[in-house]
Parts: structure tokens; sequence; C-alpha cells
């Protein structure tokens, strides 16, 4: 089961040689609750994988805190012991892939945490199975050899590998096929029922999160503009386009229903919103 | 070379197995791709739609088959920087393609190649990172950049050459909002000002702005023709492994529930607009 992971005030900039740092996060306070799945959403160059590094404790931050179940995480100790709890899928999946088989690949977590055996043999399968990579087929080729889409969900097995408490995926659904990117809508949904995981899913895409997301964090050049739900979002309380961002189909679909004057139940959920439209045309040819 | 009429890619017999695989990524593709046009090439992951990419800008040879570009065959070793500077590509991961110390000599890497005046390099440089909106990273590192303002880089860098056709890969895969429209927008007024555009992607939105859509399913063309006929069915769409468009699974869902919506609705304001009729 995951704890509580909180920032505050998080700020974090890049040196860059012979100018000023350039701050790519600041201020950011926000919490993300055990067992939740949270979305950060945001254009391009807002903060988005920083923040995803920041969360998974590979980039310090140049200033606030961070703590974890109710304690600071400060001092390598921590860190360490924090880190072990926490698995980062990187936006770039040739950041995370190195060793000469696909199967290598995915036991590498694994092995470190201990597992051999069997046991690693189940988790590494597991893993796979969830990511749509069929060892079979895969496991004995260099995880450079293979199609882009396959790589990434190479480097998402090795991250559910390390069956960590909190995930931090950095645009997972980037490059993935429909049926893939299905399959991992129902893993991460799964996931965070069964282990009591929370998970931070990272995009430039609101659709690619709007049936999963509890909350879907919203940033703008380094900074939270907002914090909002998925109702809050059809109401167009915030104007994404502003943020580089626009409504999911699902969502202006279902925000044109209502500005109709038709109550929808679920924006994320095409049978809702076919039922809703159907009682609106039967309502209107009743007249 | 021939006028812009006649300056094709032609892909005959093609079959592409890379070193050490078991199958062939590509097994037998038969394609021909026109100036002013643009195609969107679609399928699954694994389906060989990076391969077909790599075989149209020459990087590839096929194994079996030929292709041709204007003319040239790609087999043909001496044909291999005339082919390049027809055909620009923009690679799926933009991390491979960044190599230069600057965003603005990532941009010029490709008109260099080509052994252009340095005054006249500038000008290409300057206008195509204005057209795709990086004017501002012009001095930054490109592998400290953001991924999705790499892509944007790659793409200016495809620009830079003035080619006659552009092969992206999923060019727009990173892209914000904005910037994607800016991309697609752009790719379109190329394409009417004569450039061929093939855009390999998964958005059937963006499929939609094609002239031609290609699905590729295990190395071959499952189907091919107007994005009006090839997407509408979201069945159809589905059994190749692509999204169907929301607006049409909607329409499936209301079918199921007794009501007819006219063929040809696509998006929601079209799908609105018949609610309220
Ligand atoms: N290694 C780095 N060195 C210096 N600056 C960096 C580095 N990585 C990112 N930046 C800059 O920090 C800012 C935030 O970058 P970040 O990668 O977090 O954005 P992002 O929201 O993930 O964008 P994208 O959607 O394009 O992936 C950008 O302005 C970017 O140029
Ligand atoms: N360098 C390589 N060596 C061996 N096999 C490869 C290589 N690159 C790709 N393949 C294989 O060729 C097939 C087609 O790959 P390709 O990259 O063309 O697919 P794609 O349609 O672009 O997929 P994606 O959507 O994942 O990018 C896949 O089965 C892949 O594993
Ligand atoms: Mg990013
Ligand atoms: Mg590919």
């Amino acid at each position: 089961m995951a704890e509580r992971l909180t920032l505050e005030e998080v700020s974090y900039s890049y040196p860059l040689p012979g100018r000023e740092d350039l701050p790519a996060l600041d201020g950011i306070s926000l919490a993300v609750e055990p067992g939740e799945v949270l979305c950060v959403a945001g254009a391009n160059g807002s903060g988005k994988s920083t923040l995803a590094q920041v969360c998974a404790g590979l980039l310090a931050p140049t200033a606030g805190s961070m703590g974890y179940g109710g304690e600071k995480i400060e001092g390598r100790r921590r860190l360490l012991s924090f880190r072990r709890k926490v698995g980062l899928l990187f936006q770039n999946a040739e950041d995370q892939l190195f060793a000469d088989t696909v199967f290598e690949d995915v036991a590498f977590g694994p092995r470190n945490h201990g597992l051999k055996g069997e046991e690693l043999e189940t988790r590494v399968a597991s893993a796979a199975g969830h990511a749509g990579i069929d060892l079979d087929e895969l496991g004995g080729r260099s995880p450079f050899s293979l199609s882009e889409g396959e790589k990434r969900r190479v480097a998402l097995a090795g991250v559910l590998a390390l069956d960590p408490e909190v995930l931090v995926l950095d645009e997972p659904f980037i490059g993935l096929d429909f049926d893939n990117g299905e399959r991992l809508k129902g893993v991460l949904g799964a996931y965070r029922e069964e282990r009591g995981a929370s998970v931070v899913i990272v995009t430039h895409e609101l659709a690619d999160a709007w049936s999963l997301a509890d909350r879907f964090v919203l940033l703008d050049g380094g900074r939270c503009a907002a914090v909002e739900e998925k109702s809050e979002l059809v109401r167009g309380d915030i104007e994404l386009a502003g943020l580089g961002m626009r409504l999911p189909q699902w969502g202006a679909l279902a925000r044109g229903l209502i500005r109709c004057g038709v109550a929808v139940a679920d924006p994320s959920d095409p049978v809702v919103l076919a039922r809703a439209m159907a009682e609106r045309r039967r309502a209107s040819d009743g007249r | 070379m021939g006028d812009a009429d006649s300056f094709r890619m032609r892909m005959e017999g093609v079959r592409y197995r890379y070193p050490r695989a078991g199958s062939d990524a590509l097994s037998g593709i038969d394609l021909e791709f026109e100036q002013g046009r643009m195609y969107a090439v679609l399928g699954r992951n694994g389906s060989g739609k990076s391969t077909l990419a790599r075989c149209l800008n020459g990087l590839l040879v096929p194994t079996v088959g030929r292709v041709t570009v204007g003319g040239l065959d790609s087999a043909d070793g001496a044909s291999g920087l005339e082919i390049r500077r027809n055909v620009a590509m923009v690679f799926q991961n933009p991390d491979a393609q960044m190599i230069a110390s600057s965003v603005e000599e990532e941009v010029a890497f490709g008109p260099e190649n080509l052994g252009l005046e340095p005054a006249l390099i500038r000008g290409r440089v300057d206008r195509a990172m204005d057209l795709v909106g990086i004017r501002e990273l012009a001095r930054r590192q490109p592998r400290k950049l953001s991924q999705g303002q790499k892509q944007l880089v790659a793409v200016a860098g495809a620009l830079a050459m003035e080619p006659r056709f552009i092969v992206s890969d999923e060019s727009t895969s990173m892209l914000d909002h904005d910037a994607r429209e800016r991309v697609l927008e752009l790719f379109g007024r190329l394409r009417d000002d004569g450039l061929g555009i093939v855009h390999v992607t998964h958005f059937l939105e963006e499929a939609l702005l094609a002239d031609t859509v290609v699905i590729l399913e295990d190395g071959v063309v499952a189907d091919e023709g107007a994005p009006a006929d090839v997407l509408s069915s979201p069945d159809e769409v589905r059994g190749l492994g692509l999204r169907p468009l929301e607006v049409t699974v909607v329409i499936r869902e209301l079918a199921t529930l007794g009501h007819r919506v006219p063929a040809g609705v696509l998006d929601i304001e079209e799908l609105l607009s018949w609610l309220n009729a």
C-alpha cells in the first residue's frame, strides 16, 4: 500500500552553461494520495518530465521539500529508501533500456531487489504480459532492435517488474497502438486496485488519462495552474486553450451535451454519452 | 530530374528483413507516392511503418523488390545523396537525431550536407525555425530540451532541407495541441504547394487530413483509400488495431439504441447539430 507523497513549494532549475539557470519548476505544492491515479498534464516544456523525475527522487529539488508517509525525504538513507518504492518510466525508452536482451532488461530491477529463480521468472513474465510483450517472441532479442512501440513497452515492463508502490509514468501512451494503450489502461487500473499503489500519469494529452485519473494537475510554465477533477474540466472552470491543451473528444462531447441541457453522469463513457443523446432525441421527437 | 508531375516515390514488391531476423518486417509492398499529396500511414506496433519510412529515404534497401525515388533506385549507392536531398526524414525518436551543440546548428545540419552556401542555409534555417515556432530555442543545446521541443527541432531540420517529400515518422506524437496544429497546418500548406508528405501516425484525426490512408498489418498493406472510406467504420478500424474515432463509437451506440445518425458525420459539432435538429 502506498503512502501519501507530498511536495511543498518545490522548485527545480537546470544549469545552463554560460547563462542564467533555467527554472523548470517553480513553487509546486501537491500531494499524491495513497491509491489515487493522478494525471500531470501541460504543454511542451511546461515541466512535466522534470516533475516526474522529482517525484521519483531522481532530481533533487533546488528549493522546497518532499515527504513520503509523513516523513521528510531528506538525507541519503531516506532518499534511497524512497527510491526503492518508486518506479519511473522515462519519456524516452532508450534512457531506460540497456541490457543485451529483452528478458535481461526486464529482469534487471527485480534481480537487484534480490529475486531469483522461479520467483524472478514469474515476476518478469507477469510484467511482460502486462506490457503486452511476448517473451517467447521477443525475450531473446536486443531491446535496441525493436520497433519504437515495442521498446516503450519493454521499458514499461521493466518498471512494472519492480512492483513499486508509487508508479510514475512519463508519457506512457506515446507510440502505443490502440490495443496496447487500452491494455495499459486496464493494467494501471488493476494495479492501483490490487496493489494499493499510487499512479502518476504524466501526459501532454488529457485524453490519455481521461478514463483513469481521479485528479488532473495542470502545469503552465513550471507552475501549477490548477488541480481539477474531470467534471470541473468539462464544466470549463479553467481555460485549457491557454495552457496549450484541449478537452478530449469524450469531454468535449459531454460539454456540448451539457450546454444543450443534457445531463451526463460520466464524461468518459461512450455508452453513457450515447444514452444521454438517445433520451434527448426521444424527448424532442415526442414534442 | 523530371518535372514535379513525374517525380514519385515508388515501392515495387518490397520485402525487407532485418539482419538476423527470423521474418520479414515488410513482406510485399507495392505503393506509389506522388508530390502534392499527403499520405497517412497507420498500423499496430511492429506492423512495419518505420521500416517502410526508412526504405523511402534510402536508409534501408529492400531485401527483395525495389524502391525508386524520382526514377533513382535506392539500391544504387551513387543515388544515395540525391535521394536524401529529395526525401527528408523526421525520425520517430527525436533523440536519435539530436547531435549538434545548438538548435540552429542542428537545423542547419541537413542543408549543410547538401553543400549549400552559408547565406542560403542561414535563410532556410531561420525560416524553418519560425515556421515551427522554435526561434527562442535557437541557441539552446538540443540534447537539453524537453522531448516535445526536440521533436519540433527535428521537424524544422526536415523543412530546412526544402525537399520534395517529407517522411514524418510519428513526428507529432509528443507535440502539445498548439504545436501539433501548427505542424499539421504547415504540412497541409506545403502539400498544397506541391510537397509530398508521408505521415506515420496513431491518430485518426490526423489521418483524416490526408488524401490517402495506408494501413499496414504484419508488413503488408491491409487497406488503402480515402480517409472517409477507410476510417468511418469503428469495427473495421478496431479490427486493424487502430483507435476508432470517438464520434463513430457514439454513433454506433446510438444505432443500437434505435437512432440512426446520417452517414458522413465524423465530428462533434456535426453530431450535436444532428442532436438538436
Ligand atoms: N537537461 C536539461 N537541461 C536544461 N534544460 C532542460 C533540460 N531538460 C529540460 N529542460 C528545460 O526545462 C523545461 C521543462 O522541461 P520538461 O522536459 O520538464 O518539459 P515537459 O513538460 O516534459 O515537455 P514535453 O511535453 O516536451 O516532454 C523546458 O524549458 C526544457 O527546455
Ligand atoms: N533494427 C531491427 N532489427 C531487427 N528487427 C527489427 C529492427 N527494427 C524493427 N524490427 C522489427 O521489424 C518489425 C517492424 O518494425 P517497425 O519499426 O517498422 O514497426 P512500426 O510499425 O514502426 O512499429 P511502432 O508502432 O512500434 O513504431 C517489428 O517486428 C520489429 O520488431
Ligand atoms: Mg516531457
Ligand atoms: Mg515505428
